[in-house]
């Protein structure tokens, strides 16, 4: 057989460590498709493009490595949009390959053509297509290289079928370079230590830069050592093992009570991989108005791009722990703690069971039935709050969801690629009955490859977070929310191949919880939960941190 | 934070769809081009981009960074407080009456504007100037009866070459 382009391709992605790639073919990526069968690369087969992006998702942000997908020109492409998205917003390093209609037929609206890189510049970090055979390696491996470097992302390569099947004729080229990132000067971080030495209530904000800049362990040490507090946003929660003593909750429209009153009290926040959106700060005007702002991020643009911050400093995460770790020796800060101390009695009492009612109860006895390192996958909704609220974060990388798009359907097909990239982990997936809807048919992917996966759906009949917010903000007229019980989703499981079991959320889940663990294969268990069962607290449209309300 | 006129100056890959992705950076932010042009430099590999705005000072230091990050950009530079010489290039089509003759031919000279088509009662002009200077010629000009107008937007050099 003689080296075509689609070789080239396979050798690159060799080369980058590329174990595992998600897609679904087409006409013009049959090339591809034909070389991955001698290729050591697993090709996973998705029963959607949208899951393929997300399943590579998944996959970038349990390994840490970049994730990759595959998907045709024209629909295939168009259908990895939401998946390119949400990889953008949550900065997860991925190659999106798209296969193009030949050469010669482009630009003449040909069957199946598609501006996918007109369609994707604002979702990618850039996107571009290979017009030239010899031109593969080197854009692959440029792909490769900008999706991880800085704030990381997703990188488009559209190529086209003429080109995946020429003959190679070895003459690599090159294309040119992006200018590197520029990094600052540490003087800044003496100035952000002095700052921080001299603040009498200080917090750490945890953003979602500190497990992509792979600084957990630095992290965790820098609060034990220093002593200061810390709260999360949703894509930091599980940077730090939760449940010690500095851990104050995550904060934002669905946070704790206690981790945004901290801050609001706070007179100094040093934040750490943070973009401070609208869904951490509420009201900008309003936010934290007593403390001084240090944000150290890895990307220029998220520096003082939602805030106003009064120091900066741009660069790698673990850079700053380490050089911090020397600048700030732990002081007594007693009377901060003891505040600290009396809102949190004061916020465990009003919150109790961390506002998650029963679902929480089920959510805390699934995790206590499976391994320390297990992971949790929750979808976007109620589940979403609930599961992030009740699951303990114990191991790294064990809580994995989309905070940044909130997109619905994620968690099935995202855990997808977290299992295949955590084979020796458990994965849970939790998720609402809206969500598991909007990609059931991964269920498919998940029986034919056998993957062990539990899967949760928390059915309320309803998509219970517009239901809450029409209960709560439009005088409780529930319009377009009701799902209703007419599915069978135990049947159409087991239509899939996969078994299942429904239990009331209310009943005793243990043995339904005991089934799931022991089985095999996969496992769905089905919970009914009751459809005026929502979140609190919450913080209305347009309010501060602080003014979170815990009922009608 | 004042609003002022920004120029800000790109020099780019001279590739296909790397205006539209500038132009993407603008418009996901919300923002206003006012004027845009572009050309090859000396280089044909490399074209630059000038672009016009208003905006406050705080607002185009994030879209310099926005614009710093994509990948086709060789460098971006903010023109407003840098020595630099800044041209529009402005043709007017010019109704003339009788009565009106000297007073547009003394003006013409005046501004230093060339005359490039001319018949009995209408005149063509071309007008090089600086954005101020353009815009007062035509205030000038207006009630004379502009029939048609076009501009090119600014351009600009640095006055230090080294200087980007
Ligand atoms: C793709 C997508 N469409 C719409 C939304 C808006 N949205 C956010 S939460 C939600 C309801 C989710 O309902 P369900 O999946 O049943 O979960 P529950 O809130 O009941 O746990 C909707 C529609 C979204 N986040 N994503």
């Amino acid at each position: 057989m003689k080296t075509i382009g689609a070789d080239i391709v396979l050798q690159v992605l060799e080369e980058e460590g590329v174990e595992a790639i998600f897609g679904y073919p087409g006409a013009n990526t049959l090339p591809l498709n034909d070389r991955l069968a001698d290729s050591p690369i697993r090709h996973y087969l998705m029963r959607h493009e949208q899951a393929a992006a997300h399943a590579a998702d998944g996959y970038a942000r349990v390994t840490g490595k970049t994730g990759v997908c595959l998907a045709t020109s024209g629909p295939g492409a168009t259908n990895l949009v939401t998946g390119i998205a949400t990889a953008y917003m949550d900065s997860t390093p991925l190659v999106a390959i798209t296969a193009q209609v030949n050469s010669e037929l482009w630009g003449r609206d040909a069957f199946q053509e598609t501006d996918i890189i007109g369609i994707t510049m604002p979702i990618t970090k850039h996107s571009f297509m290979v017009r030239d055979p010899e031109q593969i390696a080197s854009s692959l491996r440029s792909a490769f290289r900008l999706a991880r470097s800085g704030r990381p992302g997703p990188v488009l390569l559209d190529i086209p079928r003429d080109i995946l099947g020429t003959p190679d004729s070895g003459n690599e080229r090159s294309i040119p370079e992006n200018t590197p990132l520029p990094y600052e000067n540490g003087e800044a971080l003496v100035r952000i230590a002095e700052a921080l030495n001299r603040s009498e209530r200080p917090i750490i904000l945890i953003g979602g830069g500190i497990k992509l800049g792979d600084a957990c362990d630095l992290a965790t040490a820098f609060v034990k050592k220093t002593g200061i507090p810390f709260v999360s946003t949703m894509m930091g929660i599980g940077s730090i093992i939760s449940g010690n003593g500095y851990d104050l909750g995550f904060i934002g429209t669905h946070g704790n009570q206690l981790a945004n009153s901290m801050i609001h009290q706070s007179d100094f926040i040093l934040a750490l991989g943070s973009r401070f959106t609208e869904r951490s700060t509420s009201v900008i005007a309003k936010f934290a108005p007593l403390a001084s702002v240090a944000q150290i991020d890895i990307d220029p643009t998220s520096i003082g791009k939602n805030i106003k911050v009064d120091f900066q400093w741009i660069g790698d995460i673990k850079d700053a722990l380490v050089a911090l770790s020397e600048l700030v020796p732990p002081r007594d800060r007693s009377q901060w703690e003891t505040r600290i101390n009396e809102e949190r009695a004061l916020s465990a009492a009003k919150e109790g069971d961390d506002g998650c009612g029963e679902a929480g109860l089920l959510i805390r006895k699934i995790q206590a039935a499976l391994p320390r390192d297990a992971i949790v996958i929750p979808d976007v909704g109620l589940n979403q709050i609930w599961t992030v609220r009740s699951w303990q974060c114990r191991s790294p990388r064990s809580l994995i969801t989309t905070g940044g798009m909130g997109t619905m359907g994620f968690s099935l097909p995202a855990a997808i690629g977290v299992k295949i990239g955590a084979p020796e982990r458990e994965v849970v997936t939790v998720s609402g009955d809206g969500g598991f809807l909007m990609n059931i048919q991964e269920l498919a992917t998940i029986s034919s490859y056998c993957l062990p996966l539990k899967i949760v759906v928390l059915n309320n009949g309803h998509l219970g977070m517009i239901r809450q917010m029409q209960d709560l903000f439009f005088e409780a007229r529930f319009t377009n929310c009701a799902l209703g019980d007419t599915v069978d989703l135990v049947a159409v499981a087991r239509g899939f191949g996969i078994p299942a079991e429904r239990i009331p959320v209310h009943g005793n889940p243990d043995a339904a919880i005991a089934r799931m663990k022991e089985a095999k294969g996969p496992y769905l268990v089905e919970a009914v939960i009751d459809q005026d069962t929502y979140v609190y607290p919450i913080i209305p449209p347009g309010k501060s941190n602080v003014e979170m309300i815990s009922g009608k | 934070m004042a609003v002022q006129e920004h120029i800000i100056s790109l020099l780019v890959n001279n590739q296909p769809g790397v205006l539209s992705r500038i132009a993407g950076v603008f418009s996901s932010k919300g923002y206003n081009i006012r004027s845009l042009c572009v050309a090859e430099t000396t280089n044909p590999d490399v074209s630059r981009i000038t672009l016009t705005s208003r905006a406050d000072r705080d607002f185009t230091d994030k879209i310099k960074k926005q614009l710093d990050r994509l990948v086709d950009i060789v460098s971006v530079t903010d023109l407003t407080d840098i020595p630099s010489v800044k041209r529009e290039l402005m043709i007017i089509g010019l109704r003339i009456k009788e009565e009106n003759r000297r007073e547009i031919l003394r003006a013409i000279d005046l501004f230093g504007c060339k005359i490039v088509a001319m018949d009995e009662d209408y005149l063509i002009l071309e007008v090089t100037a600086n954005t101020d200077k353009t815009a007062a010629i035509l205030k000038f000009f207006e009630p004379f009866g502009v029939e048609e107008m076009n501009r090119t937007g600014a351009i600009a050099v640095f006055r230090q070459p080294s200087g980007r």
